[in-house]
Parts: C-alpha cells; sequence; structure tokens
C-alpha cells in the first residue's frame, strides 16, 4: 500500500490569551492510500488542530508532516494554497457554501483558484454535481436547498480537483439523524471508489462507518484501532 | 486572475445592490458635482466672453484718472481738461491703427414720463456710438450730427427703459423730462435700442443717449469729456492701437508714468473676467474633489465592514486553496469596481446637471473631456487607495481563525 500521509512526532503549541496551549504533543501516524480513517476524541485532545495541519491550513510547531512525499512544513503560504487547492477535498460541519453563489458556482469555486478554463470548469462542476445527485440543481441558491442537499453540494465541491484526501469535519454534525446516514452512506460509497477518506468526529456511531479510527487523548494518539 | 478577481468582485457586488449602491453615491454626487461645476464655470464664461466679444472686439476705451494721492479731487495739474473734444482729432491723427473716435460724456439723471421716475445712465455721444459699439436700433433713428451741431435736446431710450416708462406704448415723438443736478430739461424720444442685456459696466438696455453737445453745454457746462471710445481697423489691432494710444497720452499729457490716464482694451476685460471665473470654479471645483475624496472613505468603510462580514468566505475561499493575492485582488476589484461604476454613473449626473442648469441658465453646456478624465481618474485612485487597506487586511486573514468566525 502507498503511503498518503506519513507524520512523525507533530507538535502544535499556541497561544491563546497568553495561555500555552499544548494542542498536540508529539503525534506520528500513517494513512495509506484509499484508507478511510476516523479521527475521534473529546474537545480538547487536540483532533482540530490535527485536521488543520493535516488540511494544510496551519503549520506545525516542530515535525514533520508528508503529504504525498512533500514535506509540508517547509512549505511557504502560496505553495500551501496551492497544496489545499490540489490534493484537499474539505467538508465542513457548517457546510460553508458561498451564500450568494449558484450551486454550480460553488461547486467551481476551487477549478477559479488553478486556472481552469472556463468550459472544462463547467464540465468538471457538473460530473461532480452528478456523483453527488444534484445534476438538476445548478442554478439554486444554497438557501433554497435542504441541509442534506447542502452537504452533497459541500462534498461535490471537495471532490472536484480529484484531491488526493477528503478531510471531512464533522459532516453530520448540522443534520438530522437520518439525512446523516444518508451523507455517511454516500461518503462510504466514495471511498469505496477508491478515494482516501478521512473523517474528524465525536460520535462513535459516524466512526462506525470507517476502517480505522484513531482516538486522540490530550494531544496524544490514545488507541489506533481498525474496525471489522 | 485579474479577470477571475473581477468577476468575482462583480458578483458579490451584485448581490449587494443596494449597500452597493449607497456607498457608491459619494462617488457619484463627487464626480457629477465636479463635472457640472466645471461645466458651469466655462459655459459662462463662454457666454460672458461672447456678450463683451459682441460689444465691439475692436474696441479700446480711454479714461482719465485722478493722480494717485489726489483721489476726491482736482488739482490744479490734472489732466482732465485736456480730455476735450479736440483730443478726438488728434487720436485719430496720431494712431494709424485707430479708425475712429467718439467722446463720451456720462451723467447720471432721473427719466420722467408722466409720474413714473426711472434712474439711468445718460450717455451724451454722437452718431458713431452705434457702429462702433455693434450696436443697432430697434426703431426710430439714433442722434444724428444735425442733432449734435443743434444741440438738439432729443433722447434715444434703451429698451428696459422704454418698458418702464411707456410699457407698450410706442414712445417714439413722446416727450419726456430728464432732471439732472436739480434742474429739468424737456427731451423728444426718437429713438429705441434694441435688447442687449447685461454687461461689464452695467445693463446697456437701462442707458439713454442724447448728442453730446447737449450733455457738455446743457446739462453740465463742462469742458471736458467722461471717456473715449475708439475703434481699430480690426480687432488684430487692437494691440498696436494701444500700445500707439499709450505713447501719443503720454506724450501729450507729459504723463511718464501714465498717472493721469486709463486704457481698457477688450483683450483685458476678457483676461479679468476669465481669471475670475477660472478662480471661481477651481474653488468649486477643489470642494467637488473634497467630496470625491469623503466619497472614498465611504468606500473604505463598506469594505471594512464587508470584510469582517465576509471573513467565513474568506477562510472557505482560502480553504479551497485561494492564495493572499487571490483574495487581495477580490477586494480591490470590488472597491475599483464601486469607484469606477460610481465614476460613470457620476459622469451621467454630472451631465444632466450640467444640462439642467445651461438651461435654466442660458449658456451653452461645454463638457470639458479633461474634467470628465480628471474627476473619474481621480474616482479611479480613490477606489484603488481606499480599498487597499480593507483588500490587505482580508488577504493577510489566518485561514484557521477565519473558518472559525461565526
Amino acid at each position: 500500500m502507498k503511503k498518503v500521509i506519513q507524520i512523525n512526532q507533530l507538535e502544535k503549541t499556541y497561544f491563546l490569551e497568553k495561555v500555552k496551549v499544548e494542542a498536540l504533543r508529539g503525534v506520528s501516524l500513517e494513512i495509506n492510500t484509499g484508507e478511510f480513517v476516523s479521527i475521534m476524541g473529546p474537545s480538547g485532545s487536540g483532533k482540530s488542530t490535527l485536521m488543520h495541519i493535516i488540511g494544510c491550513l496551519d503549520y506545525p510547531t516542530s515535525g514533520q508532516y508528508f503529504l504525498s512525499d512533500q514535506d509540508v512544513s517547509k512549505l511557504n503560504d502560496n505553495q500551501l494554497a496551492l497544496f489545499r487547492n490540489q490534493k484537499i477535498g474539505f467538508v465542513f460541519q457548517q457546510f460553508n457554501l458561498l451564500p450568494k453563489a449558484t450551486i454550480l458556482r460553488n461547486v467551481e469555486l476551487p477549478l477559479i483558484y488553478n486556472n481552469t478554463d472556463s468550459k472544462n470548469k463547467k464540465r468538471l462542476a457538473m460530473q461532480a454535481l452528478k456523483k453527488v445527485g444534484l445534476g438538476n440543481r445548478l442554478k439554486h441558491k444554497p438557501n433554497e436547498i435542504s441541509g442534506g442537499q447542502k452537504q452533497r453540494v459541500a462534498i461535490a465541491r471537495a471532490l472536484v480537483n480529484r484531491p488526493s484526501i477528503i478531510l471531512a469535519d464533522e459532516p453530520t454534525g448540522n443534520l438530522d439523524s437520518k439525512t446523516g446516514k444518508d451523507i455517511m452512506k454516500m461518503i462510504r460509497e466514495l471511498h469505496n471508489q477508491g478515494n482516501t477518506v478521512i473523517l474528524v468526529t465525536h460520535e462513535p456511531e459516524i466512526a462506525q462507518y470507517s476502517q480505522r479510527v484513531i482516538y486522540l487523548k490530550d494531544g496524544l494518539i490514545d488507541k489506533d484501532e481498525v474496525i471489522t | 486572475m485579474i479577470f477571475q478577481s473581477l468577476k468575482i468582485a462583480i458578483e458579490s457586488l451584485w448581490a449587494n445592490k443596494m449597500r452597493s449602491f449607497l456607498s457608491m453615491l459619494g462617488i457619484i454626487i463627487g464626480v457629477g458635482a465636479v463635472i457640472a461645476i466645471v461645466s458651469v464655470g466655462t459655459g459662462s464664461t463662454q457666454q460672458i466672453t461672447s456678450s463683451i466679444a459682441d460689444l465691439g472686439s475692436n474696441m479700446v476705451s480711454i479714461y482719465p484718472r485722478t493722480p494717485r494721492g489726489q483721489a476726491g479731487q482736482i488739482s490744479s495739474g490734472s489732466s482732465q481738461d485736456k480730455f476735450s473734444l479736440e483730443l478726438t482729432d488728434y487720436i485719430e491723427k496720431f494712431c494709424p491703427s485707430i479708425t475712429k473716435v467718439i467722446p463720451i460724456k456720462q451723467v447720471s439723471g432721473t427719466l420722467i414720463s408722466d409720474d413714473i421716475n426711472v434712474n439711468a445712465t445718460i450717455l451724451g455721444t454722437n452718431i458713431d456710438y452705434t457702429e462702433v459699439n455693434n450696436y443697432e436700433l430697434d426703431m426710430g433713428n439714433f442722434i444724428s450730427e444735425n442733432d449734435n451741431s443743434e444741440r438738439k435736446q432729443v433722447i434715444v431710450l434703451g429698451s428696459q427703459l422704454v418698458e418702464d416708462l411707456f410699457e407698450n406704448d410706442n414712445p417714439i415723438g413722446k416727450s419726456i423730462k430728464v432732471n439732472y443736478n436739480g434742474q429739468a430739461y424737456m427731451f423728444e424720444v426718437i429713438g429705441v435700442m434694441k435688447e442687449k442685456g447685461g454687461s461689464i459696466g452695467g445693463n446697456l438696455d437701462e442707458q439713454a443717449y442724447i448728442p453730446f453737445s447737449v450733455a457738455m453745454d446743457k446739462l453740465t457746462n463742462s469742458d471736458y469729456v467722461s471717456s473715449y471710445i475708439a475703434q481699430t481697423s480690426s480687432s488684430e489691432k487692437a494691440s498696436a492701437a494701444v500700445s500707439e494710444l499709450e505713447n501719443f497720452m503720454v506724450k501729450f499729457l507729459d504723463d511718464e508714468d501714465q498717472e493721469q490716464f486709463r486704457i481698457i482694451s477688450q483683450d483685458e476685460i476678457l483676461d479679468t473676467v476669465s481669471s475670475v471665473t477660472g478662480t471661481m470654479s477651481m474653488m468649486l471645483g477643489g470642494i467637488a474633489a473634497i467630496s470625491l475624496l469623503v466619497g472614498g472613505i465611504g468606500i473604505m468603510n463598506i469594505m471594512l465592514v464587508s470584510v469582517t462580514e465576509r471573513t467565513r468566505e474568506i477562510g472557505v475561499r482560502k480553504a479551497l486553496g485561494a492564495r493572499n493575492v487571490h483574495i487581495l485582488f477580490q477586494f480591490l476589484m470590488e472597491s475599483l469596481n464601486l469607484s469606477s461604476l460610481g465614476g460613470i454613473l457620476g459622469i451621467g449626473f454630472g451631465w444632466l446637471t450640467a444640462y439642467f442648469l445651461s438651461q435654466h441658465g442660458d449658456w451653452p453646456m461645454v463638457i470639458a473631456p479633461l474634467s470628465v478624465v480628471l474627476a473619474f481618474g481621480f474616482a479611479l485612485f480613490i477606489g484603488i487607495f481606499f480599498g487597499l487597506y480593507p483588500a490587505m487586511k482580508a488577504a493577510k486573514m489566518n485561514p484557521v481563525d477565519a473558518l472559525r468566525y461565526e
């Protein structure tokens, strides 16, 4: 199996109102291509910080993070932005769609930042929307569709650049349990199609959809177990 | 990338139509005011200039002047008694550029017809006055050579005076009383001048004309004139005529410092008028430019609000791969769009204002291209200048913090 993520002794310390917070205190892990991994832990365990670093949104204080064999901690802001664009597909708890833009425009957004020409942009965005079953809602605005549909738009947006990993942060947190199940089934289907999925959640039932669960506690890995 | 940013910026401005319009309003008013004020300035200057030119651009006036330090009294050394009727012949003889010189004796008097009194400026002059001043009669005749030599008490009235004294009746042949210096004289109305309107030195329509000899010998009993009006052969000769006149007068009056007379040409009046209206336009234009500046601050204010409000959007865009420069350009384009669209609407607004003002003020509508270019360029500059700080603030946001923003 090819490694997509390798993390060695990752530490992250930041200051919150002059109080030193050691969010990560030496985390090491590897994730292979095609895996479906959940990161779990109580609030304050460092799982959000770990997700931000994996998502190339933040730098570690020390340690190494290789994404597709590239040491991310050595990248500058612009290279990091390019990495986020090319390698990572984000799915957020709050959906984070642009409210005034149409669904098609929302899905096209990652393509705008890598200068895809307008013809391919539309084609790729429509392809991604069809994949999540929203091929007929292109002209709608996000406030005209349901929460589950919004999250499907967000998934289409995450897929549109064919990223190395899909990073889902509490994707069902704002959905009722039935819709949440539908979204999780869709995410599992994406995994079955070969995508690498990393899921951050605090709900054990949601983590059950994945193959492997990493438990974080006080900035360290507590347990790393494979679910059968 | 700039095109991309422009497209994103237009979308987001369109999504907030009302707010965008309100923040543009300062620029619209500023640009409109600059264009309208400059247009009114140039239009009214043109109107005044052309009405001065109507008076005859080939005219030069000569006035006696009380020497300095002796204001209010005529000393024995004063030259005023040298400003006689005979001087007209000398000037014509010694100044080749001047074709004709007419004497003017100007007095203020009261014209009385029945029980209506009107104060008027009364000019004693001769038959050549109408030709030199490019001035025509509406009806009747002007003062003839005969009227002058026989000292006939005849009077020609400006159009406003006729309206005031006779309303709509035909005044030709009627008698009016002229009160001057406590004495009353009877005059017969022989002509009415065409309407000419206000100009430098008073409204011509409120002037009356009598034979020069009557003004000198009967009304004032004096030997010197109020001024001379000299006509040059063409308007190009006016400056030559001025220097010839100066040389002649200096020798004639033995007045090296030119303290006893003053020569005024139309060019000089035009210069004065255009410098006065130019100063006015500059001042008002400056005030309008300040309103543009205030408009720019309004744009900055709105952009700062917009950046804060859209913190999460900035976070999302960054998470999806937007670089700092993408965000910078997006917000810079928004403020530039606000100011340029405001500028375009302002040009329209200024044009309309200038049009209505020119209709109302009855002067030609002139839109100076330079004022349009300058006002629009200044608006663009303001858009960039005041948009830069909010855009930089947006670009520098940390994506993690921006995504967490509620």
